[in-house]
């Protein structure tokens, strides 16, 4: 017969195992004291915790949790009505404005790449902003990069968005194929280098514009850097 | 109350226990449960109504708890004395009384690593399925059952000997 070990027997404890599976364990188990041993030290453990924890089940609900859970007033509807576009589609056409000026102001001017660039009608990062959306990750990024990277976070049908801050703009930009979408754009930092911008004073606007966007949590570290290494990889499919 | 705060409710006492295995103590703990709230309510326009509200909160739970986690282990790196391994590691005596005081079971589950409380907190204590335990960590089941099976290993070596 084939040894039953350890992650079979947890299996079993623990009820993930199948019909068979779970037949051959009993069988190997009833032939076997030291596996019989093994198995209710297995079950001693589970029993240990239920017996410390499930006592907090019974016990009566701390009476702030019912209250914040009472009181909790919908702020949005209720107060104040949610403006019909939601704040980064406003943006989104400020940032169209913006754009053309850009493209103005490169025509006439300089040839040298700015951040924004239009493909297919579309605005999208370009140069220095498109290399920190693609590579840089938020915890790991110099103190003094010109393009700072804020929050990554996946929007409701899955594209990692991730916002950005920069002297010429701040903003969010959303993975679209192999590009990064620039969905909105605000005023960027300002004048860079001096002591009096402070570390994670990231523009007002693109927070709360990133907050409405955002399905679930922003990304922490470690999030951040499997999106990155999945090469940006849309979330969708997983859900 | 509308219906978002009513199920959220019946889940109290629930997530009262998810964040006592999680939380050195009992204070700890609701303190924990009341900054995830926050946090749930601030985000309910996240929730999808028709999907599971239980694996939905209890993720944030855990989130507000690796973040506290996170800041705590900061803390402690920028308040370490200078002089390392001086007195790095050796508990305070308001620490040695706090874990004297603590319950066998609570004092096991300090000793593991946040990768295996989680998951010790989410199979064993909660009774989630591998697979829902792993959706919710965003981690392979691999990865959960590994993670499991060392838990248990230390929880059982150090629960047995007491």
């Amino acid at each position: 017969m084939m040894a039953i070990d350890d992650d079979m027997l947890m299996a079993f404890v623990d009820g993930e195992l199948d019909e068979v599976s779970r037949a051959r364990v009993e069988r190997a188990v009833a032939e076997d004291s030291a596996l019989q041993a093994r198995l209710e030290q297995q079950q001693r453990l589970r029993d240990r915790l239920a017996t410390h924890y499930g006592p907090t089940l019974e016990e009566a609900v701390p009476e702030r949790f019912r209250a914040m859970l009472e009181t909790n007033v919908v702020p949005f509807p209720a107060a104040a009505p949610r403006p019909a576009r939601p704040l980064w589609q406003a943006l989104t056409a400020l940032a169209a404005t913006l754009l053309l000026g850009l493209m103005v102001g490169r025509t006439l001017l300089a040839p040298a790449a700015g951040p924004f660039a239009v493909e297919n009608g579309t605005m999208v990062a370009s140069g220095a902003l498109a290399e920190a959306l693609e590579t840089r990750l938020a915890s790991a990024q110099p103190r003094d990069a010109a393009t700072r990277i804020g929050v990554t976070f996946a929007r409701n049908d899955g594209r990692p968005c991730r916002t950005f801050d920069s002297q010429a703009a701040a903003g969010i930009a959303c993975r679209t194929g192999d590009r990064w979408q620039v969905m909105m754009t605000a005023a960027g930092a300002g004048p860079q280098g001096g002591d009096y911008r402070q570390a994670g004073s990231e523009n007002l606007l693109v927070q709360q514009a990133a907050q409405e966007m955002m399905a679930g949590e922003a990304y922490d570290d470690a999030a951040e850097r499997r999106a990155r290494d999945s090469g940006w990889r849309s979330t969708a499919h997983r859900r | 109350m509308q219906a978002f705060e009513r199920e959220l409710l019946t889940l109290l006492p629930r997530l009262r226990r998810f964040a006592r295995a999680l939380a050195r103590d009992a204070a700890d703990a609701d303190d924990l449960l009341q900054v995830a709230l926050e946090r749930a309510l601030k985000a309910r326009a996240q929730w999808a109504p028709g999907t599971r509200l239980d694996a939905w909160m209890m993720r944030i739970l855990r989130n507000c708890w690796i973040d506290e986690v996170r800041s705590r282990a900061r803390r402690a790196r920028t308040f370490a004395p200078a002089e390392e391994g001086e007195s790095v590691g050796v508990d305070t005596q308001h620490e040695v009384e706090a874990k004297a005081e603590m319950h066998a079971v609570d004092r096991a589950m300090a000793s593991l690593s946040p990768e295996q409380r989680e998951v010790i907190a989410l199979v064993l204590v909660e009774g989630l399925a591998y697979k829902e335990a792993a959706e919710l960590l965003d981690i392979p089941i691999g990865t959960l059952t590994s993670r499991l099976t060392r838990g248990r290993q230390a929880l059982a070596q150090m629960l047995e000997a007491a």
